[in-house]
């Protein structure tokens, strides 16, 4: 169907999106139809390589304007081919979306699988609002993105979100510097279809000895660049719209303003809808321009001294896309290309795209992901996940929820068998008071008094966090080997501590057979996560056409997880959910089960004489204030809940403050004795995240 | 006939830290490729100076004076009167650059042109042509042989085995040799960069061929196995870039072997036009080497010209 009408998508998109016709032609199109043949391939092997999963539903997906079709394309077919439906808004005036839908329709067989809505961004609530959608995808700027996040939480929706911009490009001294400012161009200048969406600018990172070379050879060659109209077949660089040109005429004044150098070569009639190549450099990170978003077609250029500082002036934004980085030594490189945190890394080139490799983002470029093997997870759910109306709570005050502190008094008589359980919040490795200095009782089921547990507060998050980041560093580094040691020497820990756990939890009324499997239970689930850390290999190779060189997949931990406990399965729940987390190289902090934490607080005294202090970090108290804390903080890279309905809301409400992946529960209890739910292959997806890494070769 | 190059000292620090990345120079060789097209009465105009740019060459084993001959009455009329005529360009002296020959035939091609009246400069390969694996002496010894016979442009070719072992100083005075040898004789330095190994060699090789006074840099004899194509071109044309960021001086390319097409032409055009500008654009700083291009552009102007394709008899034989 493209084939037949590829000279009609090709000049209809290049209108639309003022991008120069040469790129559209050349590589949206077959990249279109190599898309849909990828995923007509995974739809076929769908039913062995996918079995335990199924399709979520009704995918609603919401577009910004000025995208191509190329990239509707990207997010439809992998939800086509796990068999979802789509539905999705368009912004006015875009038709080649719409020929699109047409030409799906007139195959015939299935009606209503592509629809296509043309209205305005704010219809997203809505779309979310109607019961059978499963899942929003949104694409488009940051801010509208923190608006659908919370005006969609707690409508039992995914939310995914691709937002990235801006690229990166970090030029080293062993590099060839012709190539270099080739790969700037490339990035960002030329139409090629961009990793995202909206083409956003280039922050370029040259070291400090090549500056004055590679400013040289870059200017040189922007004198040569051609910008017009996108139908001219010679120009290499269209427009994006008059909207994309005043902010970039505004984000040159402000720039001139705050003392920086900017560079035009070409000159282009002022007033048009055309906007010269800028390069701007001498704008240090301190200054206000610098911190915002790079708008198309600016280049910000920064000098950096050694590749330690690249990796940090790199990593110091919320933006985490993609990089490319240009160096000849290859231990270099790819030092550079595992410190970066950006989905995706391109060595020596930049800009490539495949079907089979996945492409997204971290931190706040969004979390989700087209192409490869993690686009169709996107829209996958496991087996058996029973379908849930949505109820929202209209009326759930986020800014008052879990605010105080609840305070209770001490209840007595304090009896039970001994040990006397373990006291205090487990930070940093060992357990302290709480900075609140209260304590909360716990009560077993008959009504006796079981222990006190601390009363954890803001401060005691903060400071749990940041044990957290301290210890991720070194976590991070372990071979799984290492991490896979630890986990089993804690699995015969517990073994050991067996007989204590179950009395703990007779005391709850669970009955001694079912403490005693319980136990055994949350020890070979440790086991078996630790197997998986060693069988989970440091990523694997896909083979793409087109490249003569491997691309890695490699899962690479999220960096500090918060985890809140559900209240079914104290035991199992809480060695489910660390297991995995433990695993994937994560560092953690946990809010154990409200009803009984003093297992949790036994676990931790084995984690303490066992793993490095700050890996594991356990706070107790009111589980709707700590929820809080953790939702609003913005060093946290990814937050499980397992609670109340309302707190589900409010942790996707909240997440939107530096937009961190979240799974809740929505209040629904889970199966955790049994494998799928409790140790099934979502654990594993959701526990890491992907990065795809380029390696061409030749020589 | 451009001003001789000035050359420059040796100094090894320009080559030393130099890295080539192939699959970016790859990538970018495709993206030219695609890039620039021309059409219509600016694509004949462009045949034209690409006309102007060819060096007409035969290096064959069986030249004799009659297929020299007709080559050089070919070289003074390339495109047929008539076709001229109608571009109104008859009377703009179109002809090619230069006539290139084995050197025991620059006698012959000298007294072609001289027969035909024109003043075409003759260029001769030397230097033990292709392989260059003869000794120095035998080497310059050619040089002054064709030079007697009345060639005003010399094509050296450089010993690979001094680029393979690194021995940059003396492949730079090897060079000096041949420069001091061709006097005030126009001096093309063959690279034969297929044989060359890598790309960052072919960067090496090129700027100590143009420190040691070479005119023109060439990328290869036309009888390697891979002759020019353009990834070697565009390390090339960086190099002479720098040459000139930092001497000032200007040094010429030569692409040979392998060019049949006009579009092939145009394509190298554009690329010199992208990577060095208009000023490279003219045949003191812009050669291509070649033998049946002639005929394919004739074939493209007749057809702009008519509308209509030629036969092969249409157009006269070279």
């Amino acid at each position: 169907m493209i084939q037949k009408h590829q000279q009609l998508l090709w000049t209809l998109d290049s209108l639309l999106t003022g991008r120069a016709i040469r790129e559209v032609r050349s590589g949206d199109v077959p990249l279109a139809q190599q898309l849909l043949q990828y995923h007509a391939v995974q739809a076929h092997v769908q039913e062995e390589v996918l079995a335990g999963w199924k399709p979520m539903g009704v995918i609603g997906l919401i577009l910004p304007p000025t995208f191509s079709f190329l990239e509707m394309m990207w997010r439809i077919c992998p939800a086509l081919a796990v068999g979802c439906t789509v539905v999705a808004i368009v912004p006015p005036g875009s038709p080649s979306t719409l020929l699109l839908a047409q030409l799906a329709g007139g195959l015939g067989t299935f009606c209503g699988i592509l629809n296509v809505i043309v209205g305005p961004a704010s219809l997203g609530p809505t779309l979310g609002r109607c019961p059978g959608v499963q899942k929003v995808a949104f694409c488009g700027a940051a801010e509208e993105a923190r608006v659908l996040r919370q005006s969609l939480a707690g409508h039992r929706l995914e939310l995914s979100l691709a937002l990235d911009l801006e690229s990166l490009l970090l030029v080293m001294d062993s590099a060839d510097l012709d190539s270099a400012v080739e790969g700037v161009v490339d990035a960002a200048w030329s139409d090629r279809s961009p990793v995202r969406h909206m083409h956003g600018g280039l922050r370029l990172l040259v070291q400090e000895s090549v500056w004055e070379e590679t400013m040289r050879r870059l200017q040189s060659r922007m004198r040569r660049l051609r910008s017009g109209p996108g139908l001219d077949g010679a120009v290499d660089m269209g427009t994006r719209g008059a909207a994309a040109c005043d902010v970039a005429q505004r984000c040159v004044q402000e720039a001139r303003s705050q003392g920086a150098e900017v560079f035009q070569a070409v000159t282009v009639p002022s007033g048009g809808p055309l906007f010269p190549p800028t390069l701007v450099s001498g704008l240090p990170p301190a200054a206000p321009c610098a911190q915002a978003e790079v708008p198309w077609p600016l280049v910000m250029a920064s000098p950096f001294r050694t590749a330690k500082e690249a990796l940090a002036m790199a990593n110091s934004t919320p933006r985490g896309g993609s990089a490319s980085v240009w160096s000849e030594r290859l231990g270099q490189a790819l030092e550079l290309a595992y410190g970066l945190r950006v989905g995706t890394v391109w060595i020596n080139t930049h800009g490539l795209r495949d079907p089979a490799v996945p492409i997204g983002g971290c931190k706040e470029s969004g979390s989700s992901w087209h192409g490869g093997l993690d686009g169709l997870y996107e829209y996958l759910q496991p087996s058996g996940t029973p379908g849930q109306l949505p109820f929202v709570f209209e009326h759930l005050n986020y800014d008052s929820f879990g605010l105080a502190l609840p305070t209770a008094l001490p209840a007595w008589p304090e009896t039970g068998p001994s040990p006397v359980p373990p006291y205090g919040l487990f930070i940093r490795g060992r357990f302290q008071p709480s900075g609140a200095g209260s304590s909360r009782p716990i009560w077993d089921s008959s009504g006796k008094l079981h222990g006190y547990v601390a009363e954890g507060a803001a401060e005691d998050v903060r400071g749990a966090v940041e044990a957290a980041h301290q210890a991720a560093t070194g976590w991070e580094r372990q071979s799984p080997g290492a991490r896979a040691a630890l986990l089993v020497a804690l699995a015969a820990a517990l073994e050991h501590r067996g007989p204590g756990l179950a009395s703990r939890l007779q005391r709850h009324g669970v009955e001694l057979e079912a403490a005693k499997v319980e136990v055994e239970l949350s020890a070979r689930r440790l086991r078996a996560w630790a197997a998986q850390a060693q069988a989970q290999a440091q990523g694997h190779t896909l083979q793409v056409a087109g490249l003569r060189g491997p691309v890695l997949r490699l899962r690479e931990p999220l960096g500090v997880l918060a985890v809140v406990c559900p209240d079914e399965w104290p035991l199992l729940a809480f060695v489910s959910l660390l297991a995995p987390a433990l695993a994937h190289g994560n560092t953690v902090v946990l809010v154990p089960s409200g009803t009984c934490p003093l297992l949790a607080l036994e676990i931790c005294q084995d984690v303490a004489s066992l793993f490095p202090a700050g890996l594991v970090n356990v706070v107790t108290g009111d589980r709707d204030h700590l929820t809080r804390c953790l939702a609003l903080h913005q060093d946290v890279q990814a937050l499980w809940y397992f609670g109340s309905a309302e707190g589900s809301q409010f942790v996707e409400w909240a997440s939107a403050g530096n937009l961190k992946p979240v799974w809740v529960n929505s209040g629904c209890p889970r199966a955790w004795e049994q494998e799928p739910q409790g140790a099934g292959p979502e654990l594993r997806l959701r526990a890491a995240r992907t990065k795809a890494l380029w390696l061409p070769m030749g020589d | 006939m451009a001003a001789r190059s000035r050359g420059a000292e040796l100094d090894l620090g320009w080559i030393s830290k130099i890295q080539v990345n192939q699959p970016a120079v790859l990538r970018r060789a495709e993206q030219i490729q695609a890039c620039r097209t021309v059409k219509k009465e600016w694509r004949a105009a462009w045949l034209l100076k690409a006309v102007t740019c060819i060096d007409l060459t035969t290096l064959s084993g069986d030249d004799t004076f009659s297929n020299i001959q007709r080559l050089c009455y070919k070289a003074k009329y390339p495109i047929r009167e008539d076709l001229l005529k109608a571009l109104n360009m008859h009377d703009e002296g179109i002809t090619v650059a230069a006539v290139c020959v084995y050197p025991a035939r620059v006698c012959d091609a000298v007294k072609a042109l001289k027969a035909a009246g024109c003043d075409v400069p003759v260029a001769s390969v030397a230097t033990g042509f292709p392989a260059a694996q003869t000794h120095l002496k035998t080497r310059l010894e050619e040089i002054r042989l064709a030079m007697e016979d009345g060639a005003t442009e010399i094509d050296v070719v450089i010993n690979r085995s001094l680029v393979l072992t690194g021995q940059w100083e003396a492949l730079y005075d090897e060079i000096r040799q041949f420069r001091q040898a061709c006097g005030e004789a126009h001096l093309k330095t063959i690279l034969a960069t297929g044989e060359l190994g890598s790309l960052t060699n072919v960067y090496k090789a090129s700027m100590i061929a143009m420190m040691a006074g070479s005119d023109f840099i060439k990328t290869s004899t036309g009888k390697e196995t891979v002759n020019a194509t353009f990834p070697v071109a565009i390390v090339m044309l960086r190099a002479i870039r720098d040459f000139f960021w930092k001497t000032g001086n200007k040094v010429g390319f030569k692409p040979a072997g392998g060019i049949r097409t006009a579009k092939d032409s145009l394509a190298w055009l554009s690329l010199i036009k992208e990577e060095l500008g208009d000023e490279w654009l003219k045949p003191e700083l812009f050669r291509i080497g070649a033998s049946s291009l002639l005929a394919d552009i004739e074939q493209q102007i007749y057809h702009h010209v008519t509308g209509r394709y030629a036969a092969c008899y249409d157009l006269p034989m070279s």
